[in-house]
């Protein structure tokens, strides 16, 4: 559907760095990177916004490198909306099917489907100005998808939106998608936002796409600490290999014992994720034969609304999280636990510095 | 007396933000009182005016033929001068606000020259061109502006395009380019975008610019006393016939001509603050 092959652009001191990617029909991908890194302006490359410096932008096999935006058959809702000020909601709507040359009654005729599905038909009347972030981000939505593009590009569509509409606006954007079958590239710097709607993300750092892949495999292997970090995966160990093991290596951290998987020699950064570790009552027993398995003290509980953050000392500091009513014992700070760190749970780094 | 703050977004944008704290203090007070000296001065100018000749005078002034073959090619001459200056305003400041050109800085400053030039000289350098070669050709090949009503609209052209284009790329500089971007995304070539978002979004500014022009096009004396000449029934506006008026003792027809100006000139300024919001010139 889309593919983009080693695209440059320079802007002062920044620069978009070889950046390829493929975006397959009907696909929900998320472009996520912290702010600075680029994304915005890779995809205002894609929509012809900005004039690449090299490499090529095709879609459905067609070169649009060096065509007019309008030429592209992109719909692009920009970060604030960009609603036409001068205009009324329907006038908004309709705009990409007038410059077209569409007659107004047979714009309004063709957006009766899409107004209906965004449900925007008491606000066809109304000024832009007065509309609630979430209607506005429906009318932006509704004018991108007037033109029957076959790609559509959302920059950050949530992020002016309140916290506690961001996941049912989300999902909403899902719902659509799968409904409509288009392409969507979806911008943000938010990786639960990411988790929530895509069905493969890309990860951009200083003007380079650094990994591309399902949401899933991401936050298990991720490419280096610099995207775990990102991806806020709180256990990152470092330690050096002391020897070889059945299937694996031992490595030594904070005092203590790890099996990771795979031949490793020097020194291993290695991660697993919160998630992932098991907590049980402590015994003795059990970390002393036991793979992986740890008594340590809990540090700190912390609130997280729907969970609890729980910090333990065994030598290395292990995170895990808790569902309150929900864990297998009961948690007290002070107190002894076991954890198990099963070892094809742990990811190690092949490139630890990004 | 209220401070105006940083605005607000949304619903609360016509909202004045006051900061908390005493309404009076030393530095609204300063600057209230230079408001209030600045107000006394024009209308105490204006009522003694008003005090020097009665309703007679302006209703005498009126049915002169002279004068009002004066305020006829006034509001004729002018009229097409706000034609013109729309015409350029609009294009020009939209090309100085939008593009990046060898020599931007340099065609910026010489956009602003006829603002900083005192227009004599803008009547005296027409009249000294039209004596050149290019400039006699023009007048020979059927365009003559030398004393004809042609130059009194050239010479208030050249006098106040300069406002309508400032004003014009203000405008331009001040609405949102991405909008005009995001339009190409919709399906428009540049022409479009700039006819269906640039200009209308731009639209009250570039109309209060061109009404300024207007304004100070019909207020213009000097250049044309120079260029097109003052001569009764023929080239004879509004302001010039306020200069004969007064080299002949008639002062009270003088100041009647003065009050039409002034009536014509606080018009003029409504219908700008209507037009432009929170833009003061």
């Amino acid at each position: 559907m889309l593919q983009v092959q080693g695209l440059r652009y320079r802007a002062g001191n920044f620069a978009l760095q070889e950046v390829s990617l493929d975006i397959e029909a009907g696909e929900y991908f998320a472009l996520l990177g912290p702010t600075g890194s680029g994304k915005t302006l890779l995809i205002q490359n894609i929509c012809g916004l900005i004039r690449a410096d090299g490499g090529s932008i095709l879609i459905e096999g067609r070169d649009v490198t060096r065509l007019a935006p309008r030429m592209r058959d992109i719909g692009y809702v920009p970060q604030d909306y960009g609603l036409f000020p001068h205009l009324n909601v329907e006038r908004n709507v309709v705009f990409g099917l007038r410059a077209r040359g569409v007659p107004m009654r047979e714009a309004r005729e063709r957006i009766r489907g899409l107004v209906e599905t965004l449900q925007l038909g008491r606000l066809l009347n109304r000024s832009t100005r007065g509309l609630s972030g979430g209607e506005r981000q429906k009318v932006a939505l509704a004018r991108a998808l007037a033109i029957r593009p076959k790609l559509l590009m959302l920059d950050e569509p949530v992020s002016a939106l309140d916290e506690s509409i961001r996941q049912t606006v989300c999902a909403e954007l899902c719902r659509l998608q799968r409904e409509l079958r288009i392409a969507t590239v979806h911008v943000t710097h938010s990786f639960e936002e990411a988790l929530a709607v895509s069905d493969r993300a890309g990860i951009m750092r200083e003007g380079r796409l650094v990994q591309t892949g399902p949401m899933s495999q991401l936050m298990r292997r991720p490419a280096d600490e610099g995207i775990a970090r990102f991806l806020r995966i709180e256990n990152i160990f470092r330690g050096r290999a002391i020897s070889a093991h059945p299937g694996g290596t031992i490595v030594e951290a904070g005092g203590r014992r790890i099996a990771v998987p795979g031949q490793r020699t020097g020194e291993v950064v290695f991660m697993i994720r919160p998630t992932d570790v098991e907590v049980s009552p402590a015994s003795e027993e059990i970390e002393a034969r036991g793979e992986n398995a740890f008594v340590g003290e809990l540090a700190a509980i912390t609130e997280r609304g729907a969970y609890s953050r729980l910090e333990f000392n065994a030598g290395i500091t292990i995170v895990t999280y808790a569902i309150p009513g929900r864990a297998h014992c009961v948690f007290e700070t002070g107190g002894k636990y076991l954890m198990t760190l099963p070892r094809e749970a742990i990811h190690v780094f092949d490139n630890p510095m990004p | 007396m209220r401070k105006r703050m940083f605005g607000s977004s949304g619903r609360d944008e016509r909202k004045e933000m006051t900061a908390a704290g005493p309404r009076i203090h030393p530095l609204s007070v300063i600057s209230m009182t230079f408001v209030f000296v600045f107000i006394a001065i024009v209308v105490a100018l204006i009522a003694a005016d008003l005090s020097y000749i009665g309703l007679g005078d302006v209703s005498a002034a009126l049915a002169a033929p002279e004068i009002r073959a004066a305020i006829r090619l006034s509001a004729v001459t002018s009229l097409a001068t706000l034609l013109l200056v729309a015409l350029f305003g609009a294009p020009t400041g939209y090309a100085l606000s939008r593009y990046r050109f060898p020599g931007r800085g340099i065609a910026d400053t010489i956009v602003d020259m006829p603002i900083v030039l005192p227009p004599l000289i803008i009547g005296v350098s027409l009249l000294v061109f039209f004596q050149t070669d290019p400039g006699k050709w023009i007048e020979t090949h059927g365009l003559k502006f030398v004393y004809t009503r042609k130059g009194i609209v050239l010479c208030q052209f050249l006098c106040s395009v300069s406002y309508a284009i400032r004003a014009a790329k203000a405008s331009f500089d001040s609405d949102n380019q991405k909008l005009e971007t995001l339009a190409l995304t919709l399906g428009c070539t540049p022409m479009q975008a700039f006819r269906m978002v640039a200009l209308p979004l731009a639209r009250n500014g570039i109309v209060a610019g061109a009404i300024l022009a207007w304004a100070h096009a019909v207020g213009i004396f000097g250049p044309l006393m120079v260029f097109a000449g003052c001569v009764r029934m023929k080239t004879e506006v509004l302001p010039t016939a306020i200069y004969l008026e007064l080299s002949v003792g008639r002062i009270e027809t003088a100041l009647a001509i003065a009050l039409l100006m002034l009536a014509l000139a606080a018009c003029m300024l409504a219908a700008i603050h209507r037009l432009a919001p929170g833009k003061r010139w």
